[in-house]
């Protein structure tokens, strides 16, 4: 494979890498795509998540060659949408955000979580931000932040 | 730099494993982190490497005379979820990693990577699944996970075999016991773990399946200790739990590493296999 | 006053983060940028005896010793000069930077350090506290291997004993922390106007260009510092970031061009320091009344192999031994031990969370042999207004403790659960109470930082802030804001506060010590009222104060002896838990908090602080587990280093009450440390009730809680 075809943010790409580059880095460095964090490498953070095929996944973990033909959603195109810019205004009413640099991952996650379930409770909350390290919040704020954009996004997702 | 095999098919995938003997790459949750290199550099492999999660041959559950088969490029969620795989691999595979990991992570590539710490392959042992290994013009064999997995990151699959299925024999229990003793509550490894079931007929144990993860190289599971067990009327349990403790006593040796103790492991171990038994008669179950 | 300023607002920097815009570090572009990375010492303590280099291609540079310019020092000028920029030939731990390679591209960088081959001389090294006291190896520092040795005296502690009808012996231990702020440690050098340029994730712009500077000749004004969005930092961007700096500059005079060095995590937790480990060996006098007749106390931390501020911390240690207690009697003798391990650093409390630990977990020792609910033993000597401190100085504030504990006492119903206290019935509620002071210890505010704050007036009637503290996520761009605002009456939207640059604000002084509200805030008030006084709608005007330390607290630093802090923060936390007695394994089922910080600038953002810095402390008491093999963190992936996740600690139970403190603005104290002083004492405490046994050190692992269970 000397291409790789995806979709970033619903526009279709095509990136000349090599196929075990993580996506991780070619959201970064070749795409722009600075929103996603690197605080790990290993899978372990979260701050990496972006959407696969609708999924979250850390990009860190993901060669090149698993992208071909799949739709990636970062940030940068997730915060354009009604969801996205509902997630991020309860999480900046809730005091969610702190040194801000997982906060792109945790609303990465919050979207695959409320996209599974439109009204979780806190212990779901918990269970679906539980790959998502945060060293600022203790977590109570965010998880507020999640609740209050399910509250006020009723049928977006 | 290594080469990259990104073959179209199972079939492709099985002639270039027999030529060139890449390392399989499924979900790459164990092998983008062992092999990781500076942020932006190329992940250091150290032989060339084939990426199968995409083919379609690998993916799907489905039951089959009295088997569930999982493809071996299906995820940690799909498994998760799915209403036919047996629920003590449901609990473990729940509690491995977290959601962005489990999105990617897959069975078949936890069982290759054969870790001590796996939680999934401790279900696996104690369910008696096998996998499915094939080989180019048609190389076909089946090959239990308790013998499969030699030690830590050790197998039997040959360099040009692929793991394409994983079968789980279906069986009709009283009740499942999973427990996972992690270093925290989420988004954890294992310092131990307990996988077991047990069948009971008229009051009498008619079978019982005990394993231990991370105990030891491989998951420890023993068909003698076991077979002392079968047969016994349940209220009789109680007064030979004793007994039984000391057998496992002697196949338990954990190591101490940066996770946990030898001492601790093996004392929960225990008292994790004297808490189950205790639940036999106890339990509401379907006898 | 149009409203209260504790009425919360949205932080301003909320929507550029949660939407991914904010840039951090590792975000900014730079034309032509090369990468360094550091080449670090294999061994734990010995001699250089030769390097061999590979042939380097062209662009490609090994930065050494060598290449320290003419007139430059090899030393990074911390507080003392002592920590060299690049090994000269002795090794003092395991990881010390010898060289730097820089380049374009990375793999090569990788290619030539594996490239790279050092014979080494290996010695025996030292680690632990008592190896480093024994002189295992040789000495380390000077001839003794001690940073610093301090003696307080408080009442007559011989006569005490002399009267006493037992004595209690107690010995309390804590372990490295790792601070794991989520963005890994990271900077950018440049050249700007034939100058040295630093963009740098950190909390103390000044301190780079200080710590930098005689290595590569200049003055500190010769270069420019500007602080990165930085991406949580708890103290491990207070000094640290100086020891990459350094070896950046002498790269950067060299080569001249855009250099960026980021650690990845694992070279993160490998190669930064670590929160100070304690031992603390209690010996307390009793009669048979249930009174505590004096302590006589010895304190000893592990500093690793250089000094950094370590006697500052071990300070904080030893005053925060009695932290909330009057006991009238103390002796106390610290020091601060030197080892072959990485140098430990500043971690939020900065010695506190130790010191608080070990004389809280002893208080309730002392309690369990004295048959006294620990409660009832700790209220009994809570320190009221003007009572003495251990550094024999007054509390000028009014002390609110009793009526925080009537209320943490309702709340978590700590007399009905703990009714079987001591059986070890496997549940209870632990309690710990503790105190911070606000801003540098001693004289430190007036004698070392001398801050400076100045408030410009635009002409289109803004207000821009300059000084130099941080952002790291605490929120100080909001309530700096919000301080200005609320003086001069305008929406703080209107309120200017740009990210410091070291060329343009004057130095307010470091991000460090809990000081930014108390002191500089109070500077950004004053500095607002002098600029409100001359306002003048058209044109620009500046108004520019400088620190004043308040009257009546008097501070004696060669004998440590007065006022060691002007104002306290006090707090209560609780927490319930539940042991699972097949596993181990706790289970914490509530956890309730309250706070004296005389007044909240926001009340949002000082929750949030006390929902991180109690979850973070939690961690520390309870997961994060950081040992040492061989002189290296074993425990150096995400993998294996425990932090709390969303699903460890339950949602939090935080109240405040107000105690206004004149030299504050609007009353605010001193915040972000002391709401993690307490937790993992409170954490130990409930454990210790449910167990029924003494817990003596931290992390209380299910391993540790097995040992404790089946032992006698």
């Amino acid at each position: 494979m000397s291409k790789i075809h995806f979709t970033l943010n619903g526009k279709e790409m095509e990136v000349d890498v090599h196929p075990s580059k993580r996506l991780l880095d070619v959201l970064r460095d070749t795409l722009a795509q600075t929103s996603v964090k690197e605080g790990c490498g290993e899978g372990e953070c979260g701050a990496c998540s972006v959407l696969k095929d609708g999924l979250l996944v850390n990009s860190c973990m993901v060669p090149m060659a698993a992208v071909e033909g799949t739709e990636i959603t970062s940030l940068e195109g997730y915060r354009n949408t009604d969801k996205g810019k509902c997630l991020i205004e309860a999480f900046a009413d809730t005091g969610a955000v702190q040194c801000g640099f997982c906060t792109p991952g945790m609303v990465m996650a919050a979207e695959a979580l409320l996209s599974e379930n439109p009204a979780p409770d806190e212990k779901e909350i918990r269970r679906g931000l539980s790959g998502n390290l945060c060293r600022c919040t203790g977590y109570d704020m965010i998880i507020k932040g999640v609740m209050l954009a399910a509250e006020r996004g009723k049928g977006l997702w | 730099m290594v080469n990259t095999y990104y073959p179209g098919n199972l079939e492709e995938a099985l002639e270039i494993r027999n030529q060139h003997h890449p390392i399989p790459l499924m979900g790459g949750t164990d092998l983008m982190v062992k092999y990781r290199s500076w942020a932006g550099s190329l992940p250091e492999f150290p032989g060339p490497v084939m990426y199968i999660n995409h083919l379609k041959e690998l993916q799907g559950i489905s039951k089959n005379a009295g088997s569930v088969y999982i493809g071996a490029g299906t995820t940690l969620s799909e498994i998760e979820k799915s209403r036919i795989v047996p629920l003590l691999l449901r609990e473990a595979v729940e509690e491995m990693a977290a959601p962005a990991l489990r999105n990617l992570g897959t069975l078949a590539g936890n069982i290759g990577n054969a870790s001590p710490a796996g939680d999934a392959v401790c279900a696996l042992v104690v369910l008696d699944a096998s996998v499915k290994l094939e080989s180019i013009h048609g190389g076909k064999r089946v090959v239990k996970v308790e013998d499969f997995i030699t030690g830590p990151g050790k197998t039997e699959l040959k360099n040009n075999e692929l793991i394409t299925w994983i079968i789980i024999p279906q069986k009709e229990v009283s009740f499942v016991n999973y427990r996972k003793v992690g270093t925290r509550k989420a988004n954890a490894l294992s310092k131990l773990s307990l996988c077991s079931d047990v069948k009971i007929k008229n009051g009498i144990i008619d079978d019982i399946r005990i394993a231990v993860g991370a105990v030891g190289p491989t998951v420890v599971r023993s068909r003698i200790i076991e077979e002392r067990i079968i047969g016994n009327r349940v209220e009789e349990l109680s007064k030979k739990i004793r007994a039984i403790i000391e057998d496992y006593s002697v196949i338990i040796v954990p190591i101490d590493d940066q996770r946990s103790t030898s001492a601790y492991r093996k004392q929960v171990a225990l008292n994790l296999i004297q808490q189950f038994l205790g639940r036999i008669g106890k339990e509401e179950y379907i006898d | 006053m149009t409203k209260n300023i504790s009425d919360s607002v949205r932080r301003v920097d909320a929507v550029e983060k949660a939407g991914g815009y904010a840039e951090y570090l590792s975000d900014l572009s730079f034309e032509g940028l090369l990468y360094g990375r550091l080449v670090r010492a294999e061994i734990n303590r010995g001699y250089i005896k030769q390097i061999h280099l590979p042939d380097l291609p062209p662009e490609y540079f090994f930065i050494s010793k060598d290449d320290i310019p003419e007139g430059g020092i090899n030393s990074i000028h911390m507080i003392k000069m002592d920590w060299p920029v690049f090994v000269d030939r002795e090794i003092l731990f395991y990881g010390q930077t010898i060289g730097m390679v820089v380049g374009p591209d990375k793999a090569e960088i990788l290619d030539i350090i594996n490239g790279i081959s050092i014979e080494y001389e290996e010695t025996e090294a030292a680690f632990t506290i008592e190896e480093g006291l024994s002189l295992k190896g040789g000495p380390i520092h000077e001839e003794n291997n001690i940073y610093a040795d301090y003696h307080l005296d408080k009442g007559d502690v011989d006569t005490a004993f002399a009267s006493a009808e037992r004595i209690l012996q107690d010995e309390i231990e804590t372990g490295f922390q790792e601070h794991i702020y989520m963005e890994p440690q990271g900077m950018v050098g440049y050249i700007e106007n034939g100058k040295p340029a630093i963009t740098a994730s950190c909390q103390c712009p000044f301190y780079l260009r200080k710590a930098g500077a005689p290595a590569i000749n200049r003055k500190p004004e010769d270069i420019i510092v500007r602080q990165a969005i930085t991406g949580g930092a708890f103290g491990g961007k207070e000094h640290f970031p100086d020891v990459i700096a350094a070896p950046l500059l002498v790269a950067l005079e060299k080569i001249r061009k855009p250099i960026q060095i980021v650690f990845d995590r694992k070279e993160d937790i490998s190669f930064t320091p670590k929160r100070h480990p304690s031992k603390v060996y209690f010996k307390t006098a009793i009669d048979d009344n249930g009174n505590i007749l004096g302590m006589d106390i010895d304190a000893a931390i592990n500093a690793g192999a250089f000094e950094s501020c370590s006697p500052i911390v071990l300070q904080r240690v030893i005053f925060s031994l009695n932290s909330v207690y009057d006991i009238p009697n103390v002796r106390i003798h610290g020091r601060a031990v030197a080892t072959n391990t990485f140098p430990s650093d500043a971690f939020r409390g900065f010695g506190a969370p130790q010191g608080i630990f070990a004389g809280e977990m002893h208080m309730s020792h002392a309690a369990m042999e004295m048959g006294l609910d620990e409660v009832d033993l700790k209220r009994k000597y809570f320190i009221k207004q003007w009572g003495n401190t251990v550094t024999n100085g007054k509390i000028h504030g009014t002390v609110k403790l009793p009526e925080m504990w009537e209320k943490i006492a309702e709340d978590s119903e700590y007399y009905r659960k703990n009714a079987n206290f001591g059986r070890g019935n496997l549940s209870a509620v632990g309690t710990a109470f503790y105190l911070h002071g606000g801003g540098f210890t001693g004289n430190g505010e007036q004698a070392i930082i001398n801050a400076h704050v100045k408030l410009r007036k635009t002409a289109d009637n803004k207000v821009e802030i300059l000084l130099s503290n941080v952002e790291m996520g605490q929120g100080l761009q909001t309530t700096f804001r919000k301080i200005a605002a609320q003086v001069l009456d305008l929406p703080y939207e209107d309120v200017i506060y740009d990210n410091p640059d070291t060329s343009k604000v004057p130095d307010s002084g470091p991000t460090v010590a809990s000081r930014s509200i108390v002191v500089v805030g109070k500077l950004v008030e004053r500095a607002a009222e002098k600029l409100k006084k001359i306002w003048n709608i058209d044109g620009e005007q500046e108004a520019e104060v400088v620190y004043k330390h308040p009257e009546g607290y008097a501070w004696d630093q060669e004998t440590m002896q007065g006022d060691a802090y002007p104002s306290y923060s006090w707090g209560i936390c609780a927490v319930e838990v539940e042991v699972d007695p097949i596993t181990y394994e706790v289970e914490t089922k509530n956890i309730w908090a309250i706070h004296d910080i005389g007044k909240a600038i926001d009340e949002t953002i000082v929750q949030g602080q006390v929902n991180g810095g109690v979850i973070q402390a939690l961690g520390y008491g309870s997961l994060e587990k950081l040992e040492l093999k061989n002189g290296r963190f074993y425990q150096n992936t995400l993998a294996d280093y425990m932090i709390p996740t969303t699903m460890d600690f339950p949602a939090m139970k935080s109240d405040l009450v107000e105690n206004p403190y004149e030299y504050g603005p609007f009353g605010a104290k001193g915040l972000g440390e002391l709401v993690f002083d307490g937790a993992a004492a409170a954490y130990a405490d409930a454990v210790e009730k449910a167990i029924g046994k003494q817990v003596k050190k931290i992390p209380v692992t299910p391993e540790y809680i097995m040992e404790l269970m089946r032992h006698e």
